[in-house]
């Protein structure tokens, strides 16, 4: 790996102070099972000049209850959340969602706050610089996205302009779902955003003097029914070629309201709007699952080569709504 | 808010691997540690413990598996750095370094024979020693799932499997 | 059954130890004083012209010690037959060929170099498909080589090595037939071995005219044999390291070897050159292409009447091996279908991505996967068992087929239908199997299926081995023998049958370093050759060094030598224990015996593998799951239990029955890049998917060698490929035939998505 200037930070506020410092040029290091194969792999059209490690700023791991809500630091690791029995208790799509992610040795390390900022996975944007030189795609400046036309297989089926990459992350679907908030600090100052806000067609609304300090998830009322299901070619360490996270709030049979969103479909996780609309005051059963799926799918644009996507993502959210495997 | 520290980086490093302290200077030259360097890197190259395998160096493989305070963790994807302070372990230091006894995990590799080519190895049985450090008594799927992150591309999982499992067994947990 | 000491029982492996503590020594592993590392500047295009090289800034680079590129390599040829590769050239032609080498103090500073290096390329027309490389105005890759064609090889396996079988007369099959099927296939998803470690290699130069050569080769002597072939006459030292796995991928691999030599000779230092997985995954060597448009002729009982069809072979930017690879694949379908008439007329086609190379199942399961689904659909259309099929036509003793080297060779091994028989009865095949696209099962979404593959080879009896055994006066034995060990734990196997041979403690036989200075002619492990061809020249070896003891210990008795026995280290006189001479009151402490051994080729008794799967396929997302492997084999005598289970199991992986379902590499065919250079993109099997796997294993005596053995590892993984295409096809009702089975194909065939154009141009 070609070498940087590299500091352990112990405060919010002077990694802050060293991102504005390198003005673009720095890159935050967390649990770096993310990170480091971007740098190794060369694929950022500038190699950052300094890596700032936060993993040494005291009180960003933790998972906090409150009354209303539960409050998860950024540097907690997906194996941290993956053990705590209160978000196995409260949220458990969360849970279910970290353990989907990569392996134990990464889920080990890897934070939820660099999951939520990890790159994409996109082929031809992670196309290694060691083999003829990286692919210059529409996301590093370029005129078109190779995909479109190329090897499409794992990419948006919905809303993609100019970049058909998906945002990769789990975590973000799930906390999509559960109506998650992140606390980002700045250069300027704090600001709360909703994670469903947070990702835009090229990556997400971070300023390079900003980070994710925490994230707040409120406590679902009443009790809804949650899945996370993930559908990847194997069980561990594949990205999701869809996902799924529900929320579901039922009386009886009758579903007062939902959260549905997709995962690997979009850019950002993907509120499937129409089908929880449609959803209301309904009665559960088949056929009402397979509308949902419709109407869930609904606008969706596939590739040449993706359309398998689209169908899964319907017996996903069936198989959601249904409450069935 | 804070100022930056005025001198960056820090000119020394030291680790701990298998019980052993080990100094080294922070900077470009061939013998010394780099800040871009991983611990894969740096236990293979400048401390010559080879036991430590790079085949992906992506995250994906596990052969570059260690113990990080107890944890197991791909040395790949980490960099020497941000591992001060940490208590390393590697396949090195399994065995007993006085009596070279071996650890009951490896004397139960051998005796089924749980590797073809051997080169995934030392990351599978560091998994391994991770999980059996946290539950003593695993069943077999919490096993597959503690090494879900370990590639052999031998095929070597079944008698991996009968090993670990062997050594539940008669550690007397099961 | 005989009941020996070592043969038959679990023992551990020789080098059991240094594996789980980590002390074994990989070729990356090792470094040698004043080493320099190297690396590859590689193509941006699939094929072009280089118009220019600047180098000038690169060497400027403190630590730099020598950048070279085409104009200044030595002129060392790789390549198939006739060689036709220089290690850089002035053309390009594949994404990922090398352009410029460079040797520096670190991989890092290798690195920065590469990246400053300035490069005028013209970029050329590419062809990716066979099809359109031969025809006449496709983008030629070498000049020698009009419509990319590869001549047939006739010369590798002798005067008549097959490139093509011709046999009988097809017109007359045609009448015999009661149904004839035409059909196409293509093993084309370019699954890689992809072993763990990657290729590597030292090269250190004494003099001008001595190399030394430290690799991860799987055949460490050949490869000497063959770097000598590529250099001119130079002292060549090939030095083996334990293989961190191969599956025939790093047999021969000059592509890294050569330029390693090259720098090495440009900077008077050792240079290691180990590639990264980016580079083994997208520029070293994946599985040939295969595309078979088939005709086969079938009656009512099975009987095969003809096969006729075209075969073309991929082999990317070249392959070392595929005309050797045809000819093995032409040998292996002969032992899969007992046929009179066929008229099979392979091509062999360079094309514009990464090469090919010699990998497990060695030119037959590329065939196979490709050629079994077309007599599947006849045996469809006859309304066959597949088992009673394969169980009727395959080889059997007294029965005749034409091997790679073109030669009429009988069959004189046994007959394989007890282990068909016992296969089928641990998988349960007759319950499961319900005929021809009906599913074994249904449960809502989820419908299963079940198929059965078969294969086997003639090469447990090919090529030359030759080894030594000393025997030293302290009662020890030494094999010498250029055998690696890749994994199969053959290095240890060779040791029990001394073991036995001489009735020594296993701890006292040890086989020397894989060092061709050292030791005599060794192919090496390939094929399946390990236990027979290898096994025969270490025993004969054995048995040459034991007659020479007992000729110097005879006179110690007085009797003839041919009354002596020895055990642990004594020599005592048949049948009388009580007076037992430790060999060094025979032998002195002044002298060895030294025996020998050699192994000339056998191809008379082929092996036998048959595998059952069995999937679930979830019809509401197009994901196969594979439930459950019974693989069926008989194999003389077990040498070692657990290696040969360890072989068996090895059927999932190193490009084996996964890549029938999700194994694959990611063509771009606009960019000629191949887009899943690394280990999560590229799928391979985890801990947490593994199929209920169960081995049948037979121990019918073959008139093989001392211990009536054959070897089977290499060719566990190919009949499965295409087993699970049949089981899939029962599974969902529709036949499949397009590898791998990705959810994808799979909901397009239940018409649940739209369907597209499949590859294939006629
Ligand atoms: C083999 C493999 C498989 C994987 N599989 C999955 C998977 O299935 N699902 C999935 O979701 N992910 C997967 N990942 C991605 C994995 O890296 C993330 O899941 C992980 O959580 C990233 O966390 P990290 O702390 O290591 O991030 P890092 O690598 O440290 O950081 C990632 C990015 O986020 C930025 N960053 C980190 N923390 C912050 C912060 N607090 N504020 C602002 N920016 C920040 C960094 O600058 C960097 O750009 C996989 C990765 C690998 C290598
Ligand atoms: S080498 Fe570290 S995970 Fe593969
Ligand atoms: S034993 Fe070879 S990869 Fe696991």
């Amino acid at each position: 790996m070609k070498s940087f200037v590299h500091f352990n930070t112990r405060s919010v506020d002077e990694a802050i102070h060293l991102l504005k410092k390198y003005e673009g040029k720095a890159k935050i290091n967390a649990g770096g099972t993310d990170l480091l194969g971007v740098l190794k792999d060369r694929i950022l059209p500038e190699y950052p000049e300094a890596i700032i490690n936060i993993k040494t700023i005291p009180g960003l791991s933790m998972i906090e209850d409150g009354e209303e809500k539960i409050l998860i630091g950024a540097l907690t690791t997906l194996a941290d959340i993956i053990n705590s029995s209160l978000i196995e208790k409260t949220f458990p799509l969360l849970k279910e969602a970290a353990l989907s992610v990569a392996s134990p040795q990464i889920r080990n390390v890897a934070t939820i706050g660099g999951n939520l900022c990890q790159d994409t996975r996109c082929w031809y944007y992670r196309y290694p610089d060691g083999i003829g030189g990286r692919i210059n795609c529409f996301r590093k400046g370029g005129k078109t996205c190779p995909a479109v036309s190329g090897e499409n297989q794992y990419h948006a089926v919905i809303g993609a302009k100019k970049c058909y990459a998906v945002c990769p992350s789990d975590l973000a679907v799930a906390l999509t779902a559960l109506g998650a908030n992140l606390t980002i600090a700045g250069q300027k100052g704090v600001r709360t955003i909703p994670v469903e806000e947070f990702y835009h067609p090229l990556g997400n609304t971070l300023s390079p003097d900003e980070m994710i300090t925490a994230i707040h998830i409120p406590k679902p009322f009443p009790v809804a029914r949650q899945t996370f299901h993930k559908f990847t070619l194997r069980k561990p360490i594949d990205f999701a070629v869809v996902s799924v996270s529900s929320l579901i709030f039922l009386d009886q049979e009758i579903c007062t309201s939902s959260r549905i969103v997709l995962g690997a479909v979009a850019s950002a996780p993907f509120r499937a709007y129409k089908a929880e609309e449609f959803l209301k005051e309904k009665k559960l059963s088949a056929k009402t699952a397979e509308e949902a799926a419709r109407l869930a799918l609904d606008g969706s644009k596939p590739l040449a080569k993706n359309a398998y996507k689209v169908e899964i993502a319907k017996t996903l959210v069936k198989r959601a709504v249904q409450g069935t495997e | 808010m804070t100022s930056i520290p005025k001198k960056h980086p820090p000119h020394t490093l030291s680790l701990t691997v298998n019980g052993e302290t080990h100094s080294f200077i922070l900077g470009k030259g061939p013998n010394e540690v780099s800040p871009s360097h991983t611990l894969a890197q740096t236990l293979r190259e400048k401390l010559g413990l080879t036991g430590t395998k790079i085949s992906c160096d992506r995250g994906a493989c596990g052969s570059c598996t260690v113990l990080l305070n107890g944890k197991a963790v791909f040395s790949c994807m980490l960099l020497t750095v941000e591992c001060e302070g940490k208590e390393i372990t590697t396949i090195e230091g399994l065995s007993d370094p006085k009596t070279g006894n071996l650890d009951p995990l490896q004397q139960s590799f051998i005796d089924h024979t749980a590797f073809q080519c051997g080169f995934c190895t030392p990351g599978i049985i560091m998994s391994t020693k991770a999980l059996l450090n946290t539950n003593p008594s695993p069943t077999v799927d919490e096993v597959k799932e503690a090494l879900s992150g370990n590639f052999c591309r031998c095929i070597s999982h079944y008698h991996v499997l009968d090993a670990v499992m062997d050594v539940v067994k008669k550690e007397g947990n099961q | 059954m005989t009941d020996y000491r070592f043969i038959g029982k679990s023992t551990p492996r020789k080098d059991a130890r240094d594996i789980v503590t980590g002390k074994i020594k990989f070729i990356n592993d090792v470094t040698i004083p004043n080493m320099l590392y190297g690396k590859v500047l590689r193509s941006p295009f699939p094929h072009a012209l280089i118009k220019n090289i600047d180098t000038a800034e690169a060497m400027r680079i403190p630590g730099v010690e020598a950048v070279l590129t085409h104009k200044d390599v030595p002129e060392w040829m790789g390549g198939a037959s006739p060689l036709h590769v220089r290690i850089l050239d002035n053309k390009v032609r594949y994404v990922g060929d090398g352009v410029a080498l460079v040797a520096a103090e670190t991989e890092d500073i290798c690195e920065e170099a590469l990246r400053l290096i300035r490069v005028e390329y013209e970029p050329l027309p590419a062809v990716y498909d066979v099809e359109e490389a031969l025809q006449p105005e496709a983008p030629r890759l070498y000049d020698m080589f009009p419509g990319n064609l590869m001549p047939p090889e006739n010369r590798i396996f002798g005067p008549h090595t097959l490139q093509e079988v011709v046999i009988g007369d097809v017109d007359k099959g045609l009448e015999e037939a009661d149904f004839i099927i035409e059909g196409y296939c293509t093993y084309e998803n370019i699954p890689n071995p992809m072993p763990p470690e990657p290729p590597g290699v030292i090269a250190a130069w004494e003099g001008s005219d001595t190399l030394t050569v430290w690799s991860a080769s799987q055949g460490p002597h050949m490869f000497k044999v063959a770097l000598q072939k590529r250099m001119g006459s130079i002292n060549l030292q090939s030095i083996g390291s334990p293989v961190g796995a191969s599956y025939g991928s790093k047999f021969m691999s000059w592509q890294y070897v050569l330029p390693a030599a090259a720098l090495a000779k440009a900077t008077g230092r050792p240079v290691k050159f180990c590639y990264g997985k980016a580079e083994h995954l997208a520029a070293f060597t994946v599985r040939l292409g295969s595309r078979i448009y088939g005709k086969v002729g079938m009656k009512k009982d099975g009987t095969v009447t003809f096969v006729s069809g075209d075969w073309l072979v991929n082999t990317g930017a070249f392959s070392e091996t595929a005309q050797a690879m045809v000819a093995v694949g032409c040998g292996e379908a002969q032992l899969m279908l007992r046929c009179r008439n066929w008229n099979l007329k392979p091509k062999v086609v360079c094309t514009n991505r990464t090469a090919s190379g010699q990998i497990r199942g060695f030119g037959g399961q590329e065939l196979k996967c490709a050629l079994t689904p077309i007599i599947t659909m006849g045996m469809e259309k006859a309304g066959l068992d597949p088992v009673d099929f394969f169980k009727k036509n395959y080889v059997k003793p007294g029965e005749d087929f034409y091997w790679r080297d073109g030669i009429r060779w009988v069959c004189r091994g046994i007959d394989f239908s007890a282990a068909i028989d016992r296969g089928a009865e641990t998988f349960g095949w007759k319950e499961k199997w319900k005929g021809w696209l009906i599913p074994t099962s249904v449960k809502g979404a989820k419908r299963r299926g079940v198929g059965v593959g078969v294969h086997g080879n003639a090469d447990v009896g090919e090529d030359v081995s030759e080894a030594f055994v000393r025997l030293d006066p302290n009662g020890t034995a030494t094999i010498y023998s250029g055998l690696a060990e890749h994994g199969t734990g053959q290095r240890s196997s060779i040791c029990k049958m001394v073991a036995e041979i001489l009735q020594l403690p296993l701890e006292r036989v040890s086989v020397t370093p894989t060092d061709s200075r050292v030791n005599p002619f060794e192919l090496g492990p390939v094929g399946s050759r390990g236990t027979y061809a290898i096994g025969s020249a270490v025993i004969a070896a054995a048995e040459d060094a034991k007659r020479q003891l007992f000729e110097r210990m005879a006179q110690k008795f007085n009797v003839l030598p041919e009354e002596l026995e020895t055990k642990d280290g004594t020599v005592y006189v048949k049948g009388r224990t009580e007076t037992k001479i430790p060999w060094i009151k025979g032998m002195g402490y002044d002298s060895t015996c030294m025996g020998h051994g050699r192994f000339e080729p056998d191809f008379s008794q082929p092996n036998f593998m048959m595998i059952f799967t069995e999937v679930e396929v979830d019809t509401g997302t197009g994901k196969v799951e594979l439930i459950r492997v019974v693989g069926a084999t008989d194999v003389g005598q077990v040498i070692d239990p657990l290696s040969l289970t360890n072989q068996l199991n090895g059927c999932l992986g190193s490009a084996g029955i996964d890549s029938a379902l999700f194994e694959e590499t990611v063509f771009d065919t606009r960019l000629g890049r191949i887009m899943n250079p690394n280990m999560i993109d590229y799928k391979w099997r985890t801990f947490s998917e593994l199929p209920e796997m169960e081995h049948v294993i037979l121990e019918t005596p073959f008139p093989s060698h001392r211990f009536h053995a054959i070897g089977v590892g290499e060719i566990t993984p190919s009949p499965g490929p295409s087993a699970v295409l049949m089981a899939v096809s029962n599974a969902i009702g529709v036949r499949m035939n397009d590898y791998p089975l990705t959810p994808d194909k799979v909901l397009r065939a239940l018409k649940k998505i739209a369907t597209t154009k499949r590859r294939g141009k006629r």
